[in-house]
């Protein structure tokens, strides 16, 4: 089966949301800012849950973030 | 004295056994790249982890150092060398125990310290725990096997080493197993 990894965008949304902090965001989601920096760096997949919280709190869809990249 | 060295090997080679699926782990991963002058912060677990582990590994070091410098025969003949020793593995248990309790009260409150990546480690966390023992058996059994191959006896107070470290090296691993856990995602 192909591998298939989560793209997203978080840094660049941050930075389009006034430059909000990582500290910020993970405290909107619920989360650690070592997650958001994972996150940011795409060495963690996210639950759906926290998926949705992100993007709550970007004010945005969860496919607006995170997109499907087949290899 | 070959002896006290296959005790430090079997610790060696047990802790030895994460490091080469986490390097495997990391090539396969992107590099972290951070702000200059910028460290990656430190989690609630992960900086509770970051000092049982050493408070844990401190006093099996000092109980390992007891038996050693008094001899593996003290243990019976020396009421003071046993109750040393135990007293001061039953106090690693009770910082473990401690740690473990506060990892509990944390994973039973919703948007407490714990994320859900904290509670991932904290799932896979264990799985050292199984090949660290058997390296640690290992290790007892070759050591003892060579040292004591012409006599064919072994000092029964052995039998509470073997036990003991088995106990203390499946502790470390859980919690060197949560530290690596950070590393490896």
């Amino acid at each position: 089966m192909p591998k298939a990894t989560i793209r997203n965008s978080i840094r660049r949304l941050r930075f389009e949301h006034g430059e909000m902090t990582q500290q910020e965001l993970a405290d909107r989601a619920g989360c650690t800012r070592q997650t958001i920096i994972v996150l940011e760096q795409e060495r963690y997949v996210p639950s759906l849950l926290l998926a949705f919280k992100i993007a709550k709190a970007f004010g945005t869809t969860v496919d607006a973030i995170f997109t499907l990249q087949e290899a | 004295m070959a002896l006290i060295l296959w005790i430090i090997a079997a610790f060696v080679f047990a802790f030895g056994a994460f490091y080469f699926p986490v390097r495997w782990a990391q090539r396969r991963l992107p590099p972290i790249a951070l702000p200059p002058g910028e460290s990656m912060p430190v989690t609630a677990l992960q900086r509770l982890a970051w000092r049982t582990l050493i408070a844990v590994l401190l006093l099996t070091l000092a109980a390992a150092a007891v038996v050693v410098y008094s001899g593996v025969e003290a243990w019976w003949e020396k009421d003071a060398v046993r109750l040393t020793a135990t007293g001061l593995l039953m106090a690693a248990l009770i910082v473990f125990a401690l740690y473990m309790s506060r990892v509990w009260r944390w994973m039973a409150r919703d948007g407490g310290a714990l994320d859900e990546r904290d509670r991932a480690i904290l799932v896979a966390a264990p799985a050292g725990q199984g090949p660290a023992m058997l390296v640690t058996l290992a290790a007892w059994m070759i050591g003892l096997v060579e040292t004591h191959q012409s006599t064919h006896m072994i000092h029964s107070a052995f039998l509470y080493l073997i036990f003991w470290s088995c106990v203390m090296v499946s502790v470390l691993a859980q919690l060197a197993g949560v530290l690596v856990g950070y590393r490896r995602s």
